[in-house]
């Protein structure tokens, strides 16, 4: 179970995370929503400890993340994987390689330096690329991939970590519809067939709403919404959004007239 | 999943032979070179005599002189080295600019887009590329012995081997030119020396002062050392001084030069980016 | 052109001319203080650096019957180039010390380059948070870079003795610092993006300099190390005047006791040497540039 306490983050002046108390389930699919700049990376981040808390903790299993350090902190890490919206591969490693670097934690440094990778991770890596049907695009550079199928890779990395949780800023921000549809089923099938916890940044409401199990809401870095998706009504999104509602929404709330929802489909 | 994949491996194996290959291509391509590396490397180390013992043997001699250095201090002979500086940069200096100018009609015979000739530009890079052959610290030899020894030695010799180095990296900007504002020029009737004087020139000499600039710097560090072979400047005292062991008036030496090139590094970056704003 | 085009009556050219001629003019004064400051920069050097046109005058004759004495054959009678054997007499030698250098600079590149890319990283500022260590990196680097190989190896040579190690060793240590420069630059521009999903994947700091890191600066660094081998081979040529080995051993030595064909049998090896290097490395170089 992960457990946030009092979380806050600020920068400078600005307070990103403001005093956030959360708690998730294992095996949960939990949507965190909010307007851009309402502190949901800068939480996600914090959980991977990419960014340290100025005051609060984070509790996984009952053990204090907040303060591990060295070589700890990378067995975290390890345990904790994340997948960002411009997917942060390696352009110019291949696609192998790059689901490899999931794999650091289970093998000897100087096997993965000097990339003899065991034949055994070699099995996991690639396991994983078929599953998401990338299999024989394994050699090629990452960099020479469409966003879709390095979205997959990602996602493929993330998952031969063997991670507990797995962390996602907004996934599937950078990606036409349907490998956004594609995108989301596979974080769906990866919680479901293995119990990974998914904690995923979501921009759009209607994809929220269809693959989370749970929806947390924030804005101005603190919890304003808590509940499964049938209680986020188009009243309370508006509430959330105020003018980018109808950005996030596929199906327009009815007050809206039906000119705006050609426009933004 | 980790049971799954392992169970699946034969079946993996064989459907994707390429990523369970031990030895690829590329992996035996990187070792070779890998390999011819270190085989150059030992051939070095057999030829050179680059023996360990020699080597920790001397680094217990360089830091006693290391200790001997501090405090820097030129001594008595504070007037003559700062003799020897001015007339380090004065090299550096001249030797720059008179490179420049003369480096910059051969360029224009260098460069693809405005030579006369291809003979013409063969034969000048031909030359560059010799001239660029000969260490500037050569050069400084060879006009020792045509002006004899002394700073004006020096001049030339920064001189000539900067034509060289010049000639190159201008005809490589000239021919970087862009061609839109040149052909602006021919279709309005312009002959070829229309185009390069209006075409070619006004976008390529900023670009021109800025390399000058840069190289500045480096010779000034060049014209540090031609002093060894007895071309004046700096380093006919610095050799002086570490021969007759006078650390504290080495490091003082070797302080200035440092201090020299960081303020000139300071000051040409400035007037670069002045350039280019 | 059947009819003339349209002149302004001169009452409204006349301030329109007169603008752009003081625009231009602010550009005029502006050249000729950059050209006034030239000219008396070229003075003052002029005067210290001992210029002497006049001596220049009766001395270019020198220059090129130096070149004459260097390319007459010293048993009296015609051309060096008419009696090869005569003229390359020590040619097995000679090319032995050309090896010789030619591996100076290799060994100097291939330390100068490990250590170049270390100080690049350990001084970024992207991928290393401990500020004095950062410090101290950069600070070595232009340190190392600064001071001219040439001194490195007078120091090294009274150190360490005479020989090429001290040579090898004064191009590695110059060539670091250049080369740590340079790559400082590569390192400090590189995308961060990878190197946040190698960290978040668990990565050590290794590992992410590995997999992120090096993938994106490796075709740069492989470029800057050619070149500054090229360098380096001038370099390891010239090493030898001051004892720290390599073909420029026997061509001061031919230069000082006034061997003058010997000097030009030398000259034109060394130059046939880097313009081959040089055209090796460039097609490497050429290859790397595609690859990036
Ligand atoms: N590294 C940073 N430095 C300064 N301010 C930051 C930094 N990261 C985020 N912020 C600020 O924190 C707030 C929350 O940002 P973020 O977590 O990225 O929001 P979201 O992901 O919800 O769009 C924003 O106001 C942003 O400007
Ligand atoms: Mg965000």
């Amino acid at each position: 179970m992960l457990v946030i306490q009092g979380l806050t983050r600020r920068f400078g002046a600005a307070t990103a995370v403001d005093n956030l108390s959360l708690e998730i389930p294992r095996g949960a699919f939990v949507g965190v929503i909010g307007r851009s700049g309402a502190g949901k990376s800068t939480l996600l981040r914090m959980i991977n400890r990419l960014q340290d808390p100025s005051e609060g903790q984070i509790l996984w299993q009952g053990q204090d993340i907040t303060t591990l350090r060295g070589a700890e902190l990378l067995a975290w890490r390890a345990r904790c994987a994340m997948v960002f919206q411009q997917f942060n591969l390696s352009p110019r490693l291949d696609v192998l390689t790059n689901v490899l670097v999931g794999r650091l934690h289970h093998v000897p440094t100087w096997r993965a330096l000097l990339r003899m990778w065991p034949q055994a991770d070699r099995a996991i890596a690639l396991s994983a690329l078929e599953q998401f049907g990338m299999g024989t695009l394994a050699a090629q550079a990452a960099g020479q991939l469409s966003g879709g199928q390095q979205q997959r890779v990602a996602l493929a990395r993330a998952l031969v970590q063997e991670p507990e949780i797995i962390l996602a800023d907004e996934p599937v921000a950078s990606l036409d519809p349907r490998n956004a549809e594609m995108v989301m089923q596979a974080l769906a099938d990866i919680n479901q067939r293995y119990g990974i916890t998914v904690l995923c940044n979501l921009h759009s409401l209607d994809l929220a709403r269809r693959y989370c199990t749970r929806l947390v809401g924030l804005a101005h870095g603190r919890l304003v919404f808590d509940d499964v998706p049938a209680a986020l009504t188009d009243a309370v999104a508006q509430s959330l959004y105020g003018i980018e509602a109808r950005d996030v929404m596929d199906s327009p709330p009815p007050a809206l007239p039906d000119g705006f929802a050609a426009a933004v489909a | 999943m980790r049971t799954e994949a392992l169970a699946n491996l034969p079946q993996l194996r064989q459907q994707h032979p390429a990523v369970f290959r031990r030895l690829t291509w590329g992996g035996v391509l990187a070792m070779l070179v890998v390999l011819a590396g270190i085989g150059l490397l030992a051939l070095a180390v057999w030829r050179l005599e680059l023996v360990p013992l020699r080597f920790i043997a001397g680094l217990g001699q360089l830091a006693h002189f290391i200790t001997l250095m501090f405090p820097p201090d030129p001594g008595p002979h504070l007037h003559l080295i700062l003799r020897g500086i001015g007339e380090t940069l004065a090299i550096a200096f001249l030797g720059t600019l008179g490179a420049a100018i003369i480096a910059l009609p051969v360029a224009l015979m260098a460069a693809r887009n405005t030579t006369i000739h291809w003979l013409m530009r063969f034969a000048s890079r031909r030359v560059l590329d010799g001239i660029r052959g000969i260490d500037a610290l050569i050069w400084a030899l060879i006009w020792v012995s045509v002006v004899g020894l002394g700073p004006f030695a020096g001049v030339l010799a920064i001189l000539v081997s900067d034509i060289g180095t010049f000639g190159k990296v201008f005809s490589e900007a000239l021919e970087a030119a862009d061609r839109k504002p040149q052909e602006g020029i021919l279709s309005a009737g312009g002959n070829g020396l229309a185009r390069i004087r209006l075409g070619v020139l006004p976008q390529v000499l900023p670009v021109i002062a800025g390399q000058v600039l840069y190289f500045f710097e480096s010779n000034v560090r060049s014209s540090a050392i031609i002093g060894i072979v007895g071309a004046g400047g700096i380093g006919l005292h610095l050799t002086e001084m570490i021969r007759t062991l006078e650390w504290q008036a080495v490091s003082f030496i070797i302080l200035l030069i440092l201090v020299l090139v960081a303020v000139i590094d300071v000051i040409s970056g400035r007037l670069r980016a002045a350039m280019a704003g | 052109m059947s009819q003339a085009l349209p002149l302004l009556p001169a009452a409204q050219l006349a301030p329109l001319l007169a603008a752009y001629a003081r625009s231009r003019r602010a550009v005029f004064w502006r050249g000729l203080l950059v050209a006034a400051c030239l000219v008396a920069g070229s003075l003052a050097s002029g005067w210290m650096a001992e210029v002497d046109l006049g001596k220049f005058g009766k001395h270019i004759g020198g220059f090129f019957s130096y070149f004459d004495r260097l390319t007459r054959l010293e048993g009296g009678g015609g051309r060096v180039w008419t009696d090869p054997g005569e003229w390359f007499w020590g040619l097995r030698p000679w090319l032995v010390q050309l090896g010789d250098t030619v591996l100076m600079a290799y060994a100097g590149t291939l330390f100068g380059a490990l250590g170049g890319f270390c100080l690049a990283v350990l001084g970024a500022a992207n991928l290393v948070q401990n500020q004095p260590l950062r410090w101290g990196a950069k600070r070595l680097a232009e340190f190392c870079r600064t001071v001219p190989d040439l001194v490195f190896a007078l120091l090294f040579v009274i150190a360490f003795g005479l020989g090429p190690l001290p040579g090898v060793m004064a191009l590695a240590i110059h060539s670091l610092g250049a080369l740590g420069k340079q790559n400082s630059e590569l390192v400090e521009n590189i995308d961060m993006k990878p190197v946040e999903g190698a960290i978040a994947a668990g990565a050590s700091w290794v590992a992410m300099v590995r997999f992120a890191v090096l993938p994106q600066i490796l075709p740069g660094f492989l470029s800057y190390s050619l070149l500054r081998f090229e360098i380096n081979v001038r370099g390891a040529a010239v090493l030898g005047f001051v004892g720290a080995g390599g073909i420029g051993q026997d061509l001061i030595e031919a230069v000082r006791k006034f061997y003058y064909n010997d000097v030009a049998a030398l000259l034109v090896l060394i130059i046939l040497t880097v313009v081959v290097i040089d055209t090796l490395t460039g097609l490497l170089r050429r290859r790397l540039l595609e690859a990036r």
